[in-house]
C-alpha cells in the first residue's frame, strides 16, 4: 500500500527530471565544459611538455602593464556607456510614458538602433567618423565650426569617448524599453495622491518615480553592465583596439591573445580573470533574485 | 472505421518502403559523391572571387565525383575560424594561408602532411617550383602544404598624378629622400578650395595582418630589424631603427604627406583612395591592380597605374608574400582532396591566376611565361623576388609586431614622444622574446 503511494509521487519526480535532463545536458556542454577547459588552460604553465597546474599566467597577468591599461580602459568604457544608456534611456522612458502624438511610432524608432547587429554599427560609426570622407566632420564643416578634419577614431583624447558615442546610440534602446515597462508598473494613483499631497514634478519624480523603479533600474544597470563588459565587435569594428592600445578592452585583448598571438593560456586566464569581474557585478542581481524567490 | 484503419496500414507500409529504399541507396549515393569545403579569402574579393569559382567550375567538370563548395572568409578573420575548426574537428578540407601563418598551422598539427602524395607524383614533381616557397612549405621534413602566389612588394604609383604635380612618371623615387621630396610634392589642394585633398602616400596602419607587408621594406631598406640575428633580444633600439622609425612617423606628423587617421586604415581604404585619385603611391603588389580597377573602372588601373622597386635606403630590399594551400588533417577525403590542391597549384591554374589577378606564382615554368615576364606589373614584381625577404617564421612575430604597431600609433597620435614609444616597444619585444626562452 506505502508502495502504491509512493510510486507515483517517485515516476513524477524521476519524470521532472528526465524532462530537465536534455537542458541540463546542454547547459553542461555549452557552458561548464568550456568554461572548465578554460579554467584547465588558465592554469597550466604554457611550456610544452609540462604537467601540472601554475598560476604563472596570472601572474603575468599582474605584471603586464598592457593589461593593466586595457582594465582601466574597460572601466572608462563600460562606466560611461552604462550611465549614459541610463541616463538617455530613462530621458526617453519618461518621455514615451506620457501622451503623445505618434507615441507607438516612437517607440518603435527609439528601438531600431538595437534591432542593428554589433558589427554593422561598428562599420556604420566607423565611416561615420571617417576624417575624410565621414558625415560627421562634413556637418561641422558646413557649420562652420571645423576648419581641419577632427580625427575620431586616432586622437587619444577622442578615440574612447567616440566609441563610447557610437556604443551609447547602439545600446540605450534596451534601457529604455525595460524602463519603460517599469513606469507602466507604477500604480498611476500614487501620483494622483502625490499631486493632492502638494506634490510638484521633481518631487514625484523623486518620492514615487525612483521609488517604484528600483528593482527595475537595479536589473538595467546589473544586465547592462555584463552586456558592456563583454562588448566586442563593435568595438572591433571600429577601431580593433587601436590607435596602441587607447581603446582596448578586454573582449577586444582576449581575441587578440588566443587568436592572433596563439597565446591559449594567457588568453584564458585573462578570460577567467574577467568573467570573476562579470560575477562580482552580477552579484546585486543575482542578491535580488534570490530574495525574490 | 475499419477502411480508415486500413488505409493508415496503406500509408505506413508506403512510407517504410519508401524509406528503406532510400535508406538503401543513400549509402551508395554517399559513396560517389565526394563534397570537398575550401575556404579561401580571395572569395570576397569581386575579381579573386569570380577567378576562383571559375577554377572550380573547371575541377568540376574534370572530376564529376567531386563537388566543391566554396566557403568565403575575411582576410583577418580566417586564423581564428580555422583554429577554432581544426580544434572541432571541422576545418575545410583545403584551406589558404599566408606564410606566417602556415608555420602556426603546422605547429597546431591543423594541416595534413602531403609528403606521400608529392611522393606518389614522382621525383621530379617539385622541381617546378622555386627553393624557397618549398621551404616554407616544409615542416620537421615534411611537405605540410603547397605553394600559391609569390610576390615581391612593390611601389605602386599613379603616373597621371606624378605628371600633374610636374613629376616626372617614368622616373619614380629611387631612394626615401627622393621618395619624401615626391610625396610633398604630390600632397596639394587640387580643387582650389583650401583644404588639402590629395596625398602623396598612405598606408594602412591600423593593426592589421596587412601591414607587415607594407612597412617592413622600409625598416629593413634602413638596414634595420626588428630582433638580433640570433632572434633573442630586440633591435628596436639600434640608431638605424630609430632612424627608420622616426621616418615612418614623420611622413604623417611633420612633412604630413599621408591622409588623416592613417591609423585606422586597412588595406582596403588605401586601395579606395588610390582608386579614388586621393593617393598618389602606396606599397603593393601583383594583387593591387585588379583591385583597384574593380574599385573605379574609370581610373583604368592598368594604365594609370605603375610599378617600381620600393625606394632605397642602406639596402636595397623588400618584403616577399608567400600563400599556401594547406589540407585539414581530418578530411574524410584526403585523396580528392589532394586532387584539388594539385589542380589549383597547377601551371593551368597558376596562369589563370596570374591572367585574372596579376599574382605571381612559386611555380618557375609559370613566370618563365612571355606574358609574365613581359606584363609592366609583374617583371618588376619577379625581378623584385631576388631582393625579397620574408617575415620572421617564429611564433612570437605576431606579439613583436603589436608592440611595434602600438608604438608607431603612439607616435603619430602624439600619445608618447618616438623615442618613448619605440623604448617601450623594445621592453616588450624583449619581455616577449625571454618568454618564449
Amino acid at each position: 500500500m506505502m508502495l502504491g503511494i509512493r510510486l507515483p509521487a517517485l515516476r513524477d519526480r524521476l519524470m521532472g527530471y528526465a524532462f530537465v535532463a536534455p537542458a541540463l545536458l546542454l547547459l553542461l556542454a555549452v557552458l561548464a565544459y568550456p568554461a572548465g577547459r578554460s579554467l584547465r588552460l588558465s592554469l597550466s604553465s604554457g611550456v610544452r611538455g609540462s604537467s601540472g597546474y601554475s598560476l604563472v599566467q596570472y601572474a603575468e597577468l599582474l605584471r603586464s602593464d598592457v593589461f593593466r591599461q586595457v582594465l582601466q580602459n574597460t572601466a572608462l568604457f563600460v562606466a560611461a556607456s552604462v550611465a549614459l544608456h541610463l541616463a538617455l534611456g530613462l530621458a526617453l522612458a519618461l518621455t514615451l510614458n506620457r501622451p503623445l502624438f505618434g507615441r507607438a511610432a516612437f517607440r518603435v524608432l527609439a528601438l531600431l538602433p538595437w534591432v542593428v547587429p554589433d558589427v554593422v554599427a561598428g562599420i556604420v560609426w566607423k565611416w561615420i567618423l571617417n576624417p575624410l570622407y565621414g558625415l560627421m566632420n562634413d556637418l561641422l564643416f558646413r557649420a562652420g565650426l571645423i576648419a581641419a578634419p577632427v580625427e575620431w577614431l586616432t586622437a587619444p583624447g577622442l578615440v574612447l569617448p567616440s566609441v563610447v558615442l557610437a556604443n551609447v546610440w547602439r545600446g540605450f534602446p534596451f534601457v529604455m524599453i525595460i524602463l519603460l515597462a517599469g513606469l507602466q508598473s507604477i500604480p498611476v494613483e500614487l501620483y494622483e495622491a502625490a499631486a493632492i499631497d502638494g506634490a510638484g514634478t521633481v518631487q514625484r519624480f523623486r518620492h514615487v518615480t525612483l521609488p517604484g523603479l528600483r528593482k527595475v533600474l537595479i536589473v538595467a544597470l546589473a544586465l547592462d553592465t555584463i552586456w558592456e563588459v563583454r562588448r566586442f565587435g563593435l568595438i572591433q569594428a571600429m577601431t580593433a583596439g587601436g590607435p596602441g592600445i587607447m581603446s582596448e578592452v578586454l573582449s577586444t585583448q582576449v581575441f587578440k591573445q588566443y587568436f592572433q598571438f596563439f597565446k591559449f593560456e594567457y588568453a584564458s586566464a585573462m578570460a577567467i580573470a574577467m568573467t570573476g569581474l562579470l560575477l562580482v557585478v552580477s552579484l546585486p542581481y543575482v542578491r535580488m533574485i534570490v530574495r525574490q524567490e | 472505421m475499419r477502411r480508415h484503419r486500413t488505409s493508415v496500414r496503406n500509408v505506413l507500409w508506403v512510407v517504410l518502403t519508401a524509406a528503406l529504399v532510400l535508406g538503401g541507396l543513400a549509402p551508395a549515393r554517399s559513396q560517389e559523391a565526394v563534397t570537398l569545403r575550401f575556404s579561401n579569402w580571395h572569395f570576397v574579393e569581386t575579381v579573386w572571387g569570380r577567378s576562383l569559382r571559375e577554377a572550380i567550375n573547371i575541377f568540376e567538370s574534370r572530376n564529376p565525383g567531386i563537388k566543391i563548395v566554396p566557403e568565403p572568409i575575411s582576410y583577418g578573420e580566417k586564423e581564428a575560424r580555422y583554429q577554432t575548426e581544426c580544434a572541432a574537428r571541422r576545418m575545410p578540407d583545403v584551406v589558404k594561408l599566408h606564410n606566417f601563418s602556415l608555420t602556426m598551422f603546422f605547429e597546431m598539427g591543423c594541416a595534413a602532411d602531403l609528403t606521400s602524395f608529392i611522393q606518389k607524383e614522382g621525383p621530379d614533381f617539385l622541381k617546378a617550383w622555386y627553393d624557397t616557397p618549398i621551404k616554407v612549405m616544409t615542416y620537421k621534413g615534411k611537405i605540410m602544404a603547397m605553394p600559391g602566389d609569390f610576390m615581391s612588394m612593390v611601389l605602386i604609383y599613379n603616373r597621371e598624378m606624378l605628371k600633374a604635380a610636374g613629376l616626372n612618371p617614368d622616373r619614380p623615387p629611387k631612394n626615401w629622400t627622393e621618395f619624401l621630396d615626391y610625396a610633398r610634392r604630390l600632397t596639394r589642394d587640387s580643387d582650389g578650395d583650401g583644404r588639402i585633398d590629395q596625398w602623396g602616400f598612405s598606408i594602412p596602419a591600423s593593426k592589421n595582418p596587412g601591414l607587415p607587408l607594407r612597412i617592413t621594406p622600409v625598416v629593413w631598406s634602413f638596414g634595420a630589424d626588428f630582433i638580433t640575428p640570433d632572434g633573442r633580444s630586440s633591435a628596436l633600439n639600434t640608431p638605424e631603427f630609430r632612424a627608420a622609425f622616426n621616418y615612418i612617423v614623420e611622413l604623417a606628423t611633420a612633412h604630413k604627406v599621408v591622409p588623416p587617421g592613417v591609423t585606422t586604415f586597412g588595406p582596403g581604404d588605401v586601395r579606395t583612395q588610390m582608386a579614388s585619385g586621393r593617393v598618389a603611391m602606396k606599397i603593393g603588389s601583383g594583387w593591387s591592380y585588379p583591385i583597384i580597377n574593380d574599385l573605379n573602372p574609370k581610373l583604368n588601373a592598368y594604365d594609370t597605374l605603375e610599378a617600381a622597386p620600393v625606394p632605397v635606403g642602406k639596402v636595397q630590399i623588400t618584403a616577399a608574400w608567400q600563400s599556401g594551400c594547406v589540407m585539414s588533417p581530418f578530411t574524410r577525403y584526403p585523396e580528392a582532396a589532394w586532387k584539388f590542391i594539385k589542380f589549383l597549384s597547377s601551371k593551368d591554374m597558376e596562369k589563370k591566376f596570374f591572367e585574372d589577378n596579376r599574382v605571381v606564382s612559386s611555380r618557375k615554368d609559370v613566370n618563365a611565361l612571355p606574358m609574365v615576364r613581359t606584363d609592366k606589373f609583374s617583371r618588376v614584381i619577379v625581378a623584385e623576388l631576388a631582393h625579397a625577404r620574408l617575415e620572421p617564421m617564429i611564433k612570437e612575430w605576431p606579439e613583436i609586431f603589436d608592440a611595434f604597431t602600438t608604438a608607431l600609433h603612439e607616435a603619430i597620435t602624439g600619445a608618447k614622444t618616438p623615442d618613448r614609444a619605440l623604448a617601450d616597444a623594445h621592453a616588450r619585444v624583449n619581455a616577449i622574446l625571454a618568454r618564449g626562452r
